[in-house]
């Protein structure tokens, strides 16, 4: 019999029991499962035909060494910051415009527009990619038609420089509504005797957003900024379905498309987990770090 | 529709309840043998066909994505132990399917479909003598062009690829707006044909080494060609099967298409306004007076090394023999799934009637029949999924900067090269 | 809160009889580059397959109806089983999301004990991992058990959303008071009484957050799906669609029923905003970095 007192303390162990072993199974474990991976290789024997043609070995950090040694990882993470540093600013950029100015009193049509610019939220990355695809070729675009008709012709946006153009355009298209709602909320959250003396002290709405209201909410705009960067390096979706459509895609693009090519195309599971690995510390160190440098700062402000 | 809806909530219970039902079933007394293919063409209603006449053994197609998707999916599945009985394969991909231990060794059950073929395509579907799966179609290479427009532009058709490059300088000449065709990255398929049709094998084997033998003379020739075309601006360099491709076709903007005997059924929904208006011709040739072609695809069906360890081999060969070789299998799958049969008994049989989208050339599969003949032999490797990957990334790069062809013709015999060393196989050279 | 529909917070003693035009402007222009695609994927829905291509884009096709019966008529209406499929994973994951949610979140938020700082951060470490990085193993993990390809194998990964977690902590430290629990333990009532009969009820609009978001995080996701499934009768409506754009070279991609199809896939989703408009509570979110 569990006398109350032991009921207390492994109460919260249980509560926690789904969550944990299902932690297990499905993040633990495949994680343990990709280490595993990461460090063997499939060999062959002679033509490498027939049953039991190919063998795992052990490698050691062979697949690491190659990942890293790899020019075009490298080359994808430097097109994805080029990709992140337009994307993020611009969105959040705009998310906090529009929210700024979804709070200012006298705007008008605001349910509207606010369901509007959130709508895409509700659409997944394949599709908006596709049909953001479809607005992006010359021969069928509207763009491109009210441009002829004036007598010009627009880029080709699906090549070169403007590639980043509009893989950033999709993106932004896609994730404005949902920041702006985030910063929207924590904009209603102020306490409107706040800024109500700045008004009456003859400040501008400029001034009261510059000084005021974004210093109060910095918070959510650290964190969206911290969700929009993890998904922008995760970005995946968007160039898979542009891809078919242009010649500057490369299957390496970003460094998950090379993961999902070695993978996937190639065959090559184990050094594609290997690079998995190695995006996954990346990813990890630079969270913490970043984690730790808002806190150190947030810390300081709040003694 | 009713049927399925009104199964759908059953179906929904019944699986989660179940759990696991990827599989088929497993042979049993008094059940049926439940086999289960997967394949990107409509089958079903052929299965179906079987199905009724054979109680004992029951086919369920299962839809795939396209074929390169699909060579993907039954390779993971089959290192996880899981996948389908019987699979629908291109020819190229067999060594890469066998390579991985997906294919089974069916010579004992499908040896005496072998007449059926010919020698060329029996081969591609036998490896170090033993056989893995049974052919379904063959795809010859052939020039579509829009008779109208080359009528009214006074075009000759061309019947060399130097009067090809001359016919498409011509069209930029008489009209800027218009190109003869477009170079496209992506699909390796037809530029491998093409590189057959000059005389290149990619692959091939002796005793325990393989040969990779992608940047060779013939393909070097090939490439050269198509780049300087692409670099001249006689024709587009922007890649096939997509919207834009599509409108291009159907406006009559691309005039050709260089393509296999399957292309009716491409531009039926590529180009729905254009019925009637397309014919097909030999492909170009090298040398004037010669009759060779290669091949796009084309594919066969396979049965799985999971069906072989469930003891369920005999039974899917079976029924890849009688999906195959069966006249009246063979006229529902013309019907079906539009392809071009790989029986020989069938490709001159009542099968094949004019497709719907060319009433204009009654004879059409009468001429494939007589252009197949020139089909050139081709054998694969064991890591074609590696060379056509990297195909469309390095002429998908030099497409777009009209920079050489055969400098990326080099980059995927490299990459190819490598990934075969990498995984250990003995390479000649 | 409600963030989405709550009408503008306009004290009477500003006066909001003019209207600032600047403002409103920007914003529409904002709710007209959104709705742009949206509005093309409507008109390109109505349009044939030969008008798709030859029709000024913004101008509506005689084709709708054409579309609809075919995409219905596409493999016998697996179409419709893609939506239902997709309703399954996000309603039935959803769910099960919540409810995991809730306990952990109520269990992070209101004991302390042991390791707890270690689990939630461990936890959340998992929004980090690369879904791609996941994918695979879990296939191959989950085809050991021979469960891939099942329903079972895209519902139980999709449940475990550290999200969900994150959002169900912070709502449960938010909306059930302590004093609450303690007179409720000193009447005599177990742990898990006190979540079902107190904790659970109170943090009740909270879960209906945590289910729509993981909702829309299942309906939209398409590579869990598709590295698990193969049958095309289990695929989700993401998954469907790609394969119908990915048809490989004798087959091409079918345009104008990936086009009708996607807009169809978008109405639930967007039913379900403006249904539980009140429901978007993101601001969880926002009182999280503040606690």
């Amino acid at each position: 019999m569990a006398s109350t007192w032991t009921d207390r303390r492994l109460a919260p162990y249980g509560f926690l029991a789904p969550a944990i072993v299902l932690f297990g199974l499905f993040f633990a474990l495949p994680i343990g499962y990709a280490l595993h991976l990461s460090l063997h290789s499939v060999q062959v024997k002679g033509l490498g035909l027939g049953r039991n043609a190919r063998e795992e070995v052990w490698v050691g950090l062979d697949n690491f060494i190659t990942a890293l040694s790899d020019p075009e990882l490298l080359a994808g993470a430097g097109r994805v910051l080029r990709y992140g540093a337009m994307l993020v600013p611009a969105m959040l950029g705009l998310a906090l415009l529009f929210a700024l100015l979804l709070d200012l009193p006298r705007t008008r049509f605001r349910a509207f527009s606010r369901l509007a610019i959130f709508l895409p939220y509700a659409v997944p990355g394949i599709i908006a990619s596709l049909l953001w695809g479809f607005l992006y070729l010359p021969s069928v675009s509207p763009g491109y038609f009210l441009l002829r008709a004036v007598g010009w012709s627009g880029p080709d946006l699906l090549q070169g420089d403007w590639l980043f153009l509009a893989l950033t355009n999709i993106a932004v298209w896609g994730g404005t509504g949902f920041n702006m709602i985030v910063i929207y909320t924590s904009l209603r959250a102020i306490p409107p005797e706040l800024y109500e003396s700045a008004r009456l002290d003859g400040c501008t709405e400029t001034q009261i957003a510059l000084r005021i209201k974004i210093p109060l909410i910095m918070p959510s705009l650290v964190l969206t900024f911290f969700f929009s960067t993890i998904a922008t390096l995760q970005v995946f979706a968007e160039p898979m379905t542009l891809r078919p459509l242009t010649n500057s895609l490369s299957s390496t693009w970003s460094p998950y498309m090379k993961v999902y090519r070695d993978a996937f195309i190639q065959g090559g599971m184990h050094s594609a987990a290997a690079t998995a690995v190695v995006i996954a510390v990346v990813t990890l160190v630079l969270s913490f770090g970043f984690l730790k440098v808002v806190n150190r700062r947030t810390a300081e402000r709040t003694p | 529709m009713q049927r399925r809806t009104g199964l759908t909530a059953i179906a929904l219970i019944g699986s989660l309840t179940l759990a696991a039902c990827s599989g088929g079933g497993t042979p049993s007394a008094d059940g049926p043998v439940e086999l289960t293919m997967w394949s990107w063409a409509t089958l079903q209603k052929v299965a179906d066909i079987w199905n009724a006449d054979h109680p004992d053994i029951k086919v369920t197609v299962q839809e795939q994505g396209g074929g390169d998707e699909l060579v993907t999916k039954v390779i993971t599945a089959a290192k996880a132990g899981d996948g389908p009985d019987l699979v629908q394969a291109e020819y190229q991909m067999i060594p890469t399917l066998v390579s991985n231990d997906v294919l089974a060794d069916i010579t004992e059950f499908a040896g005496g479909a072998k007449d059926k073929f010919t020698e060329n395509v029996w081969k591609q579907v036998t490896l170090d003598s033993a056989v893995y799966a049974i052919p379904q179609d063959t795809a010859p290479l052939a020039f579509y062009y829009r008779e109208d427009l080359f009528t009214q532009l006074g075009l000759e058709v061309p019947t060399t690829w130097t009067e090809f490059a001359d016919v498409a300088r011509q069209i930029k000449q008489k009209d800027p707006n218009r190109a003869l065709t477009t170079f496209s990255s992506n699909d390796a398929g037809l530029f491998a044909g093409l590189t057959q049709q000059a005389g290149a094998t990619w692959w091939s084997a002796s005793g325990d080494t393989w040969k990779v033998a992608i940047d060779v003379e013939a393909s070097r020739k090939v490439a050269t060609f198509w780049g300087d075309l692409v670099a001249e601006g006689v024709i587009d360099n922007q890649p096939m099967y997509t919207p834009a491709w599509n409108k291009a076709l159907n406006d009559g903007m691309q005039i050709a298409w260089v393509s296999a005997v399957w292309a009716p059924g491409v531009l039926v929904t590529s180009a729905p306004d254009t019925k009637g208006k397309w014919r097909m011709a030999p492909l170009p040739q090298w040398s004037a007076g010669s009759n060779t072609t290669g091949s796009w695809g084309g594919s066969t069906t396979g049965i799985t090394a999971k069906a072989a360890k469930n003891g369920r081999a005999k039974a899917a060969a079976e029924f890849a023999t009688w999906l195959n070789t069966d006249p009246k299998a063979v006229a529902a799958l013309v019907k079906e799934a539009g392809v071009y049969p790989a029986a020989t008994a069938a490709q001159t049989s009542g099968a094949l009637t004019t497709p719907e989208f060319f009433p204009n050339q009654p004879d059409f599969y009468r001429q494939a029949a007589e252009l197949a003949k020139g089909t050139a032999a081709a054998s694969w490797g064991p890591n074609v999924n590696v060379a056509y990957g990297t195909f469309k990334d390095a002429f998908g790069k030099a497409a777009t900067e009209k920079s050489p062809f055969p400098a990326a013709l080099k980059a995927v015999q490299d990459a190819t090269v490598a990934d075969m060393k990498k995984n250990g196989f003995k390479i000649e050279g | 809160m409600s963030a989405l529909l709550v009408g503008p917070r306009v004290k009477p003693s500003v006066s909001a009889r003019r209207t600032s035009w600047l403002p409103t402007f920007l914003l529409l222009l904002g709710a007209v580059y959104c709705l742009i695609p949206v509005l093309w994927v409507v008109m390109a829905a109505t349009k044939s397959r030969s008008e798709l291509f030859s029709t000024f884009t913004f101008l509506p096709g005689n084709g709708l109806w054409t579309n609809l019966s075919e995409l219905t008529a596409y493999r016998d209406g697996v179409y419709w089983l893609w939506m239902l499929n997709s309703g399954l994973y996000a309603g039935v994951g959803a769910l099960l999301s919540a409810a995991v949610s809730a306990l952990s979140g109520y269990a992070l938020a209101k004991y302390s004990f042991p390791g707890r700082g270690v689990i939630f951060t461990v936890i959340l470490a998992g929004v980090l991992m690369p879904p791609i990085a996941l994918a695979v193993p879990q296939y191959l993990l989950l085809a050991k058990v021979d469960l891939a390809g099942s329903y079972w194998s895209v519902l139980l990964p999709s449940i475990l959303s550290p999200y969900g977690i994150y959002l169900a902590r912070v709502y449960a430290a938010a909306a059930v008071p302590d004093e609450v629990l303690e007179a409720a333990r000193v009447d005599g009532a177990r742990d898990l009484r006190l979540f079902t009969s107190i904790a659970f009820p109170m943090m009740r609009p909270g879960l209906v957050t945590v289910f729509l978001f993981q909702f829309v995080a299942i309906w939209n996701n398409f590579l869990l799906p598709y590295v698990m499934l193969a049958d095309d009768e289990t695929f989700p409506v993401t998954v469907g669609l790609y394969s119908l754009l990915q048809q490989g070279a004798s087959k091409p991609a079918l345009y104008t029923l990936v086009i009708t199809g996607a807009l169809l896939s978008i109405i639930p989703l967007i039913a379900l905003f403006l249904g539980l408009q009140r429901y978007w509570r993101v601001d969880l979110l926002t009182g999280a970095v503040k606690s």
